[in-house]
């Protein structure tokens, strides 16, 4: 039996939706990673899904590479909140503002 | 492969002085720019070329080669001297050599550096004056802004900021100007495919632009010639688009003042030469009374600027501006007298500013100080040095014998008939009246520093200038009245070069 | 010998030898014995004995006109039709500047010996640098005096300038020198600047600047007037008035006519053998030998002819008056060459060009007279030159004394000496021109009356410097003079008194007798060149300008003339005498009452021009810099200043909080959609 290729749409919509709104609402940094993650996870749902939908297999081969580079980013970005936590003693995210002009 | 050779030479020797040791320095960038000074001079003896480098006319030492292909458009490196070009060659090497002298006493750090860069702005500007491709020749324009915006920000007096950024914001947007004018008129040229001046002067005349971003090509002729102009009238500069001249002297080094009166401010003019009087006879025809006015309005306005100022060098620097319309006007005469007298009054110009603002350097070291008011009677003093002063202040204010009398003469006498520019001997008249404006402001500064009684209260012995900063006044001194005496040394190669391009488009 | 055969072939060394001088001293002249005024005593020396060559080779018919150098030349398209040009550096000896050659020469050599006694022994600093501005001086004098063109002319013309302004201000550590040499070098510069034009113009419409020779641009402005031309928009009569009046410019700058009189007292700063030769003799005769010079031309404009007599008239009798009431006896002096040019111009105005040679010539012989002599009187008063200091000179330096009243009396236009046949000549030309035509009539009414003021100052210099009691301390024990100083003053004093010799007109005409010397060599009777000779002069003016008439006959009239003026001059000196000769002599200022302090003050001239520069030029020039201080240079900055505000507005969106980050990013990303979907259609 198949699932139409709409509800796999959908549902990664709603996992995008989540994140992103994760993204602009928390202020915990180990959250906002978290929601990157989820929104990238949405962008690999549609993939493998359509792949699947039009039998051609590059599409869930791009999620394989999704996944080595999420990763990466998330051993980048765990650096990054260890080295947040070390300077402010904190893992909020609006408080270091000084990386700017 | 001569004109490489000069390149070469001036880029390796200033790598070498970048490199060597701060107390040799001076001595060694000195040695090394004789060799281009040399080299240029041999060049001027060996010259054969003849004709207008735009207009199929013999190159010397020519040489071309292919560089980038950027779509259908070709770059190459492509490099010659005509009558025009040559003496502007030989101008820079010897400015340089001199400005390189005239820095021993002045520049204490740094020093491997600054000669490092004075030698690093020779080569450019030997390329400004002979690439032929324009691309080539965009690369050497801009890069002559790097090593002078250093040369003022480092080196410079307390508001030194100040200066080398207008200096460089300024004449770069200008740049930012000509350029996109130039390209969109190489664009609008249908049948040209490559950037060598030679080619686009020649579909220049044989028809003009067909026309680009819905405009006519008559149009986009107009409207590049305008922009070109805008972007060379900074350069130059022209009123009202002065402003940065005096800031940049006043802050600027000695031998900075040196090359930016001597030899930066001729690359405007020779750009609008080479470009606009050259490539776009219509357009002068029609624009001829506006720029002959603007002409005016920058001979008259500047020397009444340089009336009002007490810093010498600010004085020297406005009458630069002045002197500068002299060369517009001879441009827009465009008969042989009026360009070629532009032409050598570029040279003339060159070597008299240079003298200037060398002479005033010598004084500034000996006084510490530039300021009209606090000196007095420094003859007393410094004789020889003084002595070349006064010589330079009367051939500024074109004593006949001396080459700015040349100049003049030839200017004044190229434009007073010119059929081209109504009005012509009113305009003329007008302009003229600078040389009583200039011996005002000259004489004025002369009687209050360097003669009444000498007082002068230092903590020092004011003595004698140094030996070597008088020999290179005297060097300049002597070249000024030996083109004075001899203007045809050079102004029947210029003449030479002038004649295709005021004669018409006959190719 | 190639002497013999030609000597015009050594014409170039008149020049060559002052400026070898000047080398000389100018870099040797530390370690010279005498300072280097031995180099320029066998300089000038060597140009008069080659002047005299010269001028013994155009008596024996000869002249000579040669191009010594080509200094440029191109293609240039002239008014008249010429193609191209040439402008050349050539000599041209003809009567005219070989006399002038032998003057500058000879008063060049006597100052130099002066300079031995007023320079050398008086212990100054700084003599090289004065002698070998002395040899560039004489240089260009020459080289202006033997030139064959115009612009050759100019630019020595404005050489000996230079030399003017450095020798004015040799004494620099002084604060009025170097004002007074600015002053000399500013006001000439005007009239130089009008001069400048009028070369531009005459090459731009003629094709060339040649003086002499159917090449010359006065053969061509001939011809332009005969065929009727219009040249720059004007015709051709009127084009040539024009020119010749922006030339004349230059001439009343250097000769220091009216209004451009007004450096020459100032002028007065300089050394007084400086005084002597450039500020009497030879440079300030420079403009009026530029209008003898090129008078084919001028004649060519009876506009221009009167315009130069009127101003001549005008700046004689304006000086005169303003000569009366000085102190300083160099001042007078200085006042009376002023007006005595005012009568070389008023008769060249007139046509009488024989006769403004020959006041040139005088002139050049007395004044450089005075002015030596008056340098000997400050040598005896120990620099003092106030004539209220002085008196009672005349026994205790009797040669001093004999030549400078030699001189006066030139001066004073008192039969026989010099100045009274050259003065007698111009104002009797000026007189029968003035006949017929109102406005010369009226300049030679203003040069009349200015015989008499003339004939007042003169004497009241003679007689407050030489007569009476001794004044002061320094005048009672003057210091003595050398040889040095007696030698030119005997020279000079004896050609004062028999100079006018060579052209006694008035006793021509009476007894009928060719002894009009100078006319004769003026008018071709020994070497001339064609077209350059005063009866070919005299043609052009009568045929293009001026015509003659009398009282009764032409002899009635000249006597009437002749006895007018030296009726004139006469009274002037009787005046002086009853005023001033008296042991004990009163200033009589009272009686001009406020007159006095208008002539004293120059009749506010020196005002006006430094208003003209102070008051009005540097005003204007500070407006102009704060114009462009914050007008121009303002918008520049304020481009700047606009740039720099307007990114401190835009960089605040750059919050440095990584949501709001976020949250742009997808407000764009959903505004970029939007904008794509509407140009896609999707809202259609």
């Amino acid at each position: 039996m198949t699932v139409d290729v709409q509800y796999y749409v959908l549902l990664s919509m709603a996992v995008f939706c989540i994140g992103l709104f994760g993204v602009l609402t928390r202020r915990n940094a180990l959250l906002f990673l978290m929601s990157v993650e989820l929104m990238l996870n949405a962008a690999n749902i549609n993939l493998i899904a359509f792949a699947f939908y039009h039998g051609n297999l590059t599409g869930q081969l791009f999620a394989l590479f999704t996944m080595a580079l999420a990763a990466a980013e998330v051993a980048v970005g765990l650096g990054i909140i260890l080295v947040l936590y070390r300077n402010f003693r904190d893992v909020d995210v609006t408080v270091p503002t000084t990386m700017r002009w | 492969m001569m004109i490489e050779a000069l390149i070469a030479v001036a880029l390796i020797g200033a790598l070498v002085t970048f490199v060597a040791p701060n107390r040799i320095a001076g001595k060694l960038a000195f040695a090394i720019s004789l060799v281009p000074a040399a080299l240029s001079l041999w060049l001027f003896g060996a010259f054969d070329g003849s004709g207008n480098a735009l207009r199929g006319g013999e190159l010397a030492f020519e040489s071309q080669a292919a560089w980038l292909e950027i779509g259908d458009y070709s770059i190459s490196w492509f490099v010659g001297l005509d009558g025009i070009s040559l003496p502007l060659v030989v101008l820079t090497t010897i400015l340089c050599t001199l400005a390189i002298v005239s820095s021993w006493t002045p520049i204490d750090e740094r020093e491997s550096q600054f000669y490092g860069l004075v030698l690093f702005i020779e080569a450019m500007l030997i390329g400004v004056f002979s690439a032929l491709d324009f691309f080539l020749w965009f690369v050497f324009w801009e890069a002559v802004l790097i090593p002078m915006y250093l040369l003022i920000g480092i080196w410079g007096g307390p508001r030194r900021k100040y200066a080398a950024i207008k200096f460089f914001v300024y004449t770069n947007v200008a740049s930012l100007v000509m350029f996109g004018s130039f390209v969109a008129l190489v664009f609008g040229l249908g049948d040209v495919t490559s950037f060598a001046l030679p080619e686009i002067a020649t579909a220049m005349l044989e028809g003009g632009p067909d026309g680009l971003f819905g405009l006519s090509g008559t149009t986009l002729a107009s409207v590049v010639f305008i922009g070109l102009f805008l972007g060379f009238a900074v350069k130059v500069p022209i009123v009202p688009f002065h402003t940065w001249l005096p800031d940049a002297h006043v802050e600027a080094p000695t031998p900075a003042s040196i090359l930016l009166a001597g030899v930066l401010l001729k690359m405007g003019t020779y750009a609008l030469l080479r470009f606009n009087f050259t490539m776009f006879p219509d357009q002068v025809e029609t624009y001829a009374v506006p720029i002959a006015a603007i002409a005016v309005i920058s001979v008259i306005y500047g020397a009444m600027l340089a009336l009002a100022q007490t810093d010498l060098k600010r004085i020297v620097a406005y009458s630069s501006v002045s002197s500068m319309g002299y060369v517009i006007l001879g441009l827009v005469a465009y008969t042989q007298f009026g360009v070629g007298g532009a032409t050598f009054q570029m040279i003339s110009h060159g070597l008299i500013s240079g003298l200037m603002f060398m002479a005033v350097g010598v004084i500034y070291n000996a006084t510490h100080t530039r300021m009209v008011t606090d000196m007095s009677g420094l003859a007393d003093r410094m004789p020889i040095a003084v002595g070349v002063l006064i010589a330079g202040a009367f051939g500024y204010m074109g004593l006949p014998l001396m080459s700015g009398f040349a100049a003049e003469y030839f200017i004044f006498f190229g434009s007073f008939g010119s059929e081209l520019l109504s009005y012509s001997a009113a305009f003329t008249s007008l302009a003229m009246f600078g040389i009583v404006i200039v011996a005002g402001y000259l004489l004025f500064a002369l009687q209050r520093t360097v003669f009444g009684p000498y007082r002068l209260e230092t903590d020092y012995e004011v003595g004698r200038a140094p030996a070597h900063d008088v020999a290179s006044l005297i060097v300049l001194l002597g070249l000024v009245i030996l083109l004075g005496v001899a203007p045809d040394l050079i102004f029947d190669m210029i003449t030479d070069a002038i004649d295709p391009i005021v004669q018409g488009g006959d190719l | 010998m190639a002497m013999a055969s030609d000597p015009f072939g050594f014409a170039p060394a008149i020049a060559v030898f002052p400026l070898v001088a000047f080398v000389i001293t100018l870099l040797f002249g530390r370690h010279l014995p005498k300072k280097g005024a031995l180099p320029g005593i066998i300089a000038t020396g060597g140009s008069l004995v080659v002047s005299l060559v010269m001028a013994a080779a155009v008596a024996g018919g000869g002249e000579h006109h040669a191009q010594l150098y080509e200094w440029t030349a191109g293609a240039a398209a002239s008014e008249t039709g010429a193609e191209t040009v040439a402008f050349t550096f050539g000599i041209l000896i003809d009567p005219l500047s070989a006399l002038m050659l032998v003057i500058v020469s000879l008063v060049a050599l006597l100052v130099h010996v002066f300079s031995l006694g007023y320079m050398n022994a008086e212990g100054e600093t700084g003599l090289p640098r004065y002698y070998a501005e002395l040899g560039l001086f004489t240089f260009s004098m020459l080289a202006f005096v033997f030139a064959d063109n115009l612009l050759m002319a100019f630019m020595f013309f404005e050489l000996v300038g230079l030399c003017s302004y450095l020798l004015i201000g040799f004494w620099f550590r002084t604060e009025s020198a170097p004002s007074a040499a600015k002053k000399a070098f500013l006001v000439t510069r005007f009239g130089d600047y009008f001069f400048l034009i009028g070369v531009v113009a005459i090459a731009a419409t003629f094709g060339t600047v040649g003086f002499a020779g159917e090449g010359s641009f006065v053969t061509a402005a001939e011809t332009a007037i005969e065929d009727g031309a219009t040249l720059f928009g004007f015709d051709a009569q009127t084009w040539v008035t024009i020119t010749g009046l922006l030339v004349l410019g230059g001439v009343l700058g250097k000769s220091a006519q009216f209004p451009f009189h007004t450096w020459l007292p100032d002028a007065m700063e300089g050394p007084t053998t400086v005084s002597a030769l450039i500020h009497a003799a030879t440079m300030v005769a420079a403009g009026v030998y530029l209008v003898a010079r090129m008078f084919g031309y001028y004649a060519l404009s009876p506009t221009a002819l009167a315009i130069i007599a009127f101003v001549g008239g005008f700046t004689a009798l304006f000086a005169a008056t303003m000569a009366v009431v000085k102190d300083d006896v160099k001042q007078v002096l200085a006042y009376s060459t002023i007006s005595q040019y005012g009568y070389m111009m008023l008769g060249l105005g007139v046509g009488g060009y024989v006769a403004g040679v020959f006041h040139l010539m005088n002139h050049a012989f007395f004044k450089a007279l005075l002015f030596l002599g008056a340098g000997a009187v400050i040598i005896l008063m120990h620099h003092e030159q106030d004539m209220w200091e002085m008196g009672g000179l005349k026994d205790k330096a009797p040669v001093v004394y004999y030549t400078f009243l030699a001189g006066a009396l030139a001066l004073a236009g008192i039969v026989p000496f010099s100045g009274f046949w050259s003065k007698d000549e111009v104002l009797f030309d000026a007189l029968a021109v003035g006949l017929s035509e109102p406005v010369i009539l009226a300049a030679y009414a203003m040069g009349l009356v200015a015989v008499f003021f003339t004939g007042f100052y003169t004497f009241r210099m003679v007689f407050l410097t030489f007569h009476g009691e001794p004044r002061s301390d320094t005048a009672e024990d003057p210091h003595p003079v050398g040889w040095a100083v007696k030698v030119p003053l005997l020279a000079l004093g004896t050609l004062a008194a028999v100079a006018g010799l060579v052209n006694m007109a008035p006793i021509a005409k009476l007894a009928g007798v060719d002894i009009t010397f100078l006319e004769f060599w003026l008018d071709g009777e020994y070497g001339y060149v064609e077209g350059l000779t005063y009866h070919h002069y005299h043609e052009t003016v009568a045929e293009m300008a001026f015509e003659e008439s009398y009282i009764g006959s032409e002899t009635t009239t000249m006597l009437l003339s002749a006895g007018l003026s030296l009726g004139l001059a006469l009274a002037g000196a009787v005046t002086a005498h009853t005023l001033y000769n008296v042991p004990d002599p009163d200033r009589h200022t009272t009686k001009l009452g406020g007159a006095y302090g208008v002539l004293k003050r120059n009749y506010y001239q020196d005002e006006y021009q430094v208003w003209l520069a102070e008051g009005l030029t540097l005003p204007l020039a500070r407006a102009a810099d704060r114009f462009d201080q914050t007008v121009i240079d303002g918008v520049v900055n304020g481009t700047s200043t606009i740039s720099l505000f307007g990114s401190d507005w835009v960089k605040r969106i750059q919050t440095g909080i990584v949501t709001n980050y976020a949250a742009l990013l997808v407000g764009g990303f959903i505004a970029l959609l939007l904008v794509f979907g509407y140009l896609g259609g999707w809202f259609a």
